[in-house]
């Protein structure tokens, strides 16, 4: 089987939205954990070095284009076997068993990622469109020559709206149920299910990608607002 | 017990079909559920009418014939039975109880709650075999089989190809259908052989035949009436990326 049948089958799709699942999941720990410098008591120095040492470096912006294009990978296949799952179905039936055989984040991955990309499209408006191509206020900290753009300013002045900081924690719940059946769900794909670990998987998926992060994400704006 | 049942009806494969409301009466708990169709038929031809379709065999859970989606549960309520072995006990006097064909693209109905299953025996034909040379069969004890996998491969062969598990799912996916039958012989010597081209052909089959892609939910495996699991699927997908990587062909 050629490579370009082998990822035109439901199996070879899955894959492709698995490993792109799992590469999400390793990129929002790396996010997470440069967002917490917004909380440091410092002028947001820490996060604004931070912030032009990612917007500069080739190689970060090297991976960064290519986790755009990912995302657009990821939701793109996904939806395509969501509708074709759709149509695999032409007559619904007219009772639904609901939670009894299955769980209600399994059920409702489409809906939640959907949640999610329209989530991340606004969250780079906010951010990234504004950090690289609109105008950015600059701050010069003491010991430095250069000005640096205040990102951290525009991450304060954004939060202290109130419906943003709403937004921001609906993203983060779509995020979170998101994860839940998502990260166990991409180690069944790639054949990963034995007695062995999966206590360790269903933990991963639950307590790390499916709550701690998500908070994580959702308390910077809450504590930003109420600062 | 006396109970009300709204049950599909539908004259054809073309026809749009609608559910008709009909009563059971005095109906015994110790009933099987198509013990209780059978009643309900006796009734409709006493009457003149039509009897409701329905697929059944052995009568025993062996078979995988009696395809009904029962107050949306495929073969009803009860866990690891199919509609045969579903006994009225589960339901109470004056109980409604919706009785619907399995729904699938890949299953389309003949009548009523009949539905049409030869999409599976054409995945079988793809790939769910061993080819056996002629000649004198082999001493069995020459080919050893380690315990585990024979007692996995013996629990995978369980699967009666019902299609309880694409009628449970939200996606309509017969995978966990396709893994039982490829981990079935995987899992032992004599299906060795052809193990990457079994894998990718009866996944291929399966995809033409207009079945959804697991999305892993697990109602497959809660509906199974052999409770086949889900660790088959990711076998499946194993095998899969494995004759992927390395098939010939």
């Amino acid at each position: 089987m050629k490579w370009s049948q082998f990822f035109n089958t439901s199996i070879g799709k899955k894959l492709l939205v698995g490993a792109t699942g799992l590469f999400l999941c390793s990129f929002v720990i790396v996010h997470l954990a440069g967002n917490f410098q917004l909380l440091y008591n410092d002028e947001g120095k820490a996060f604004n070095v931070y912030a032009a040492f990612m917007g500069h470096n080739s190689l970060i912006q090297f991976i960064a284009w290519g986790l755009k294009i990912v995302i657009v990978l990821h939701a793109f296949i996904a939806l395509q076997l969501t509708f074709r799952n759709r149509a695999a179905r032409p007559v619904k039936y007219a009772v639904n068993p609901g939670n009894q055989t299955s769980s209600w984040f399994s059920r409702q991955m489409a809906i939640m990622g959907s949640i999610l990309l329209i989530f991340i499209i606004i969250h780079l408006t906010n951010f990234w469109a504004k950090f690289h191509y609109g105008e950015m206020p600059l701050h010069t900290y003491p010991g430095q020559e250069e000005p640096l753009k205040d990102l951290y300013l525009v991450s304060q002045e954004t939060f202290k709206q109130g419906w943003l900081v709403v937004l921001y924690v609906i993203g983060m719940i779509g995020l979170s149920f998101h994860l839940i059946h998502g990260f166990k769900s991409a180690c069944q794909t790639f054949g990963l299910n034995h007695k062995k670990y999966n206590g360790l998987l269903s933990f991963i998926g639950v307590w790390l990608f499916g709550i701690a992060i998500p908070v994580g994400f959702a308390i910077i704006p809450v504590v930003i607002y109420f600062k | 017990m006396n109970l009300t049942l709204k049950v599909w009806r539908q004259k054809n494969k073309n026809d749009q079909g609608r559910f008709e409301t009909l009563q059971a009466k005095n109906i015994s708990s110790e009933m099987s559920f198509l013990e209780m169709f059978d009643v309900v038929n006796e009734g409709l031809i006493n009457e003149g009418k039509e009897p409701i379709a329905f697929d059944h065999d052995c009568r025993e859970g062996i078979c995988g014939m009696c395809s009904m989606h029962i107050n949306g549960r495929a073969h009803g309520p009860w866990d690891g039975t199919t509609t045969c072995q579903l006994h009225m006990r589960a339901f109470k006097d004056g109980d409604t109880i919706t009785v619907e064909p399995w729904r699938a693209g890949a299953f389309p109905v003949i009548k009523d709650l009949t539905v049409d299953r030869s999409a599976f025996d054409r995945i079988i034909e793809a790939g769910g075999y061993i080819s056996v040379n002629t000649g004198n069969a082999q001493d069995a004890n020459c080919i050893p089989v380690d315990k585990t996998k024979a007692d996995l491969a013996f629990a995978a062969a369980a699967c009666i190809g019902c299609g309880a598990c694409v009628a449970a799912c939200k996606n309509s996916s017969a995978m966990l259908f396709v893994s039982a039958k490829v981990s079935q012989l995987a899992l032992l010597p004599q299906g060795h052989p052809e193990k990457q081209s079994r894998a990718l052909n009866m996944v291929a089959q399966m995809d033409k035949e207009g079945f959804g892609s697991c999305t892993n939910t697990g109602a497959c495996e809660a509906e199974c009436p052999k409770e086949i699991s889900l660790t088959n699927i990711a076998r499946l997908n194993r095998e899969f990326i494995g004759a992927g990587l390395s098939s010939e062909k």
